[in-house]
């Protein structure tokens, strides 16, 4: 199995179908996610989490995908690649 | 009440408001299904795609229908969550697009 190179995480409502079809296209593509169901978490930490959620998306709305490429050390054809530029 | 039933119920209801809901049911009933699940931990029936906080006044805005469903009909032909659509939108006659969340500026203000 090839290994997954980006970081994927999902931030997802468990009542949200847009969510559910999400997280059945990252399965069916055999992908490695961190879910985090935000609606279920008790209210601390889903104001944290909804914190977090805006660092990515202002509008804090779900689904939110983000993923996440980590490059080391200077390695200018892998950052090109990661931002899409020549 | 089973989602089912509440589906019949609210397909009734969009009709006499001149809309119809999502013709994809298997969507429908996972709305329904979150609707029910929502009514039955908040005590109300919020939008199943927004998050709630659980206090009645606060949530007011997003209990469906939502106070932004006619305004997205009318612009996106479809409210924010695509449970309630146009006829047009539901014949595939206008695009289908992300409809963006019209609370963002109210939320941005009291957070």
């Amino acid at each position: 199995m090839r290994e997954q190179k980006k970081k994927v995480r999902l931030y997802s409502l468990s009542t949200c179908p847009t969510c559910k079809g999400v997280k059945k296209f990252l399965d069916e593509h055999n992908i490695t996610y961190e879910l985090t169901e935000v609606d279920l978490l008790d209210s601390g930490e889903q104001w944290l989490t909804s914190k977090e959620v805006k660092k990515y998306n202002p509008a804090a709305t779900y689904p939110t995908l983000v993923i996440e490429e980590v490059i080391l050390g200077l390695d200018e054809e892998a950052i090109k690649n990661a931002l899409g530029i020549q | 009440m089973t989602p089912d039933r509440l589906c019949e119920v609210l397909s009734k209801y969009a009709e006499s408001q001149g809309i119809q809901l999502n013709k994809d049911k298997g969507y429908v009933l996972e709305i329904m299904e979150g609707l029910l699940k929502n009514e039955s931990r908040y005590g109300y029936r919020s939008c199943p795609c927004r998050l709630a906080t659980g206090i009645k006044e606060k949530d007011s805005d997003i209990i469906c229908p939502c106070i932004y469903r006619d305004p997205d009909i009318k612009e996106y032909g479809s409210c924010y969550c695509r449970l309630y659509v146009s006829k047009e939108w539901n014949e595939e006659k206008i695009k289908h697009v992300r409809v963006p969340e019209r609370r963002f500026e109210q939320s941005e203000k009291n957070s």
